[in-house]
């Protein structure tokens, strides 16, 4: 693995930590804070077989309270997967920047959108998007990125993108590949597209 | 010597193989000379060598190669899966032909690692 890679993913699991412990706390606080203000029942009567003894717990469970707790800790899930969704670690984004530009040109754009995606406009106004997912969670695998074309059209897209290892969808070349093809897979994406151009 | 489109196929198939990473070649050329026999992932994993666990090759790499329309997986059972190169693929099939024309001996060595 490029040591950029490296440093990335080490700062991945780091910050991980970090936004789980914090998110942690945050639960804590919140429930105590949710069923320590006193307790707002809805109105409802427990079952007749409902022990004596545990009616206060029936009303500390059926309560205003719980609703909001349930409100804030779908909050809380929702955070993490924003988090999850947005952090790309800076050194990863050197990584797949620097293997496009030695791929297409330092004078190649790449825009960055938010969260994991790039967007390689090429010469011909065609573009490429690029997505990577830190970590598969299928397989585990770190750093596997996903290419898809521009749309694209021409009777003979299914043969090409066969010829170049890749799969055509919906009239784009589709491929996933490991962070260890970059350089090399972009180049056939590039070259499979320039061959279909021509017709379009 | 060969005609045109013979030698093309065979430059873009080298270019393929030589721009995929070591573990994509390493399945394709086990596979191409076992064929037409399917392995499972199990063996698959051991005739290239691959340390991780083989269901995560199964949920990775294999799946993507899947996709991309170079391997066929059948699913026998839920935890059994048949593995075999897709002889349909313009490229792969040039491959196939080549192991089996001039790959015997490799084939060999690949079939006795399966047998035990």
């Amino acid at each position: 693995m490029d040591c950029l890679l490296k440093h990335a993913r080490g700062l991945y699991i780091n910050m991980q930590r970090i936004t789980i412990a914090s998110l942690m706390i945050i639960f804590m606080v919140v429930f105590y804070s949710l069923y320590s203000v006193g307790i707002y029942g809805l109105g409802a009567t427990p079952p007749e077989w409902f022990p004596v003894a545990w009616m206060e717990f029936f009303d500390a469970v059926v309560s205003l309270n719980t609703v909001a707790f349930f409100l804030a800790f779908s909050l809380i899930v929702f955070a993490y997967g924003l988090w999850s969704w947005a952090f790309f670690p800076s050194p990863a984004v050197s990584y797949t920047q620097a293997a496009l530009q030695g791929l297409f040109g330092q004078n190649v754009r790449i825009e960055q959108s938010i969260g994991k995606r790039f967007r390689v406009f090429l010469e011909s106004g065609t573009h490429i998007d690029v997505r990577c997912r830190v970590k598969e969670a299928s397989s585990g695998d770190w750093f596997v990125y996903r290419f898809t074309s521009c749309p694209l059209t021409g009777n003979s897209l299914h043969s090409v993108a066969m010829r170049h290892g890749m799969s055509s969808k919906k009239g784009r070349f589709t491929t996933t590949i490991g962070h260890d093809e970059l350089h090399h897979r972009g180049l056939l994406m590039a070259k499979a597209m320039a061959s279909i151009a021509p017709d379009s | 010597m060969a005609d045109d489109d013979t030698l093309r196929t065979v430059y873009e198939l080298v270019q393929l193989m030589s721009f995929l990473n070591e573990t994509r070649r390493a399945i394709l050329l086990a596979l191409s000379h076992v064929y037409p026999r399917s392995v499972s992932g199990v063996q698959l994993s051991r005739l290239i060598g691959y340390s991780g666990k083989s269901r995560s090759l199964y949920r990775g790499v294999l799946t993507h190669m899947k996709e991309d329309g170079m391997i066929l997986i059948d699913e026998l059972t839920p935890r059994l899966h048949a593995i075999r190169i897709n002889n349909e693929h313009p490229l792969l099939s040039m491959l196939v032909e080549l192991c089996r024309e001039y790959g015997k001996g490799t084939s060999k060595i690949y079939a006795k690692a399966l047998e035990e």
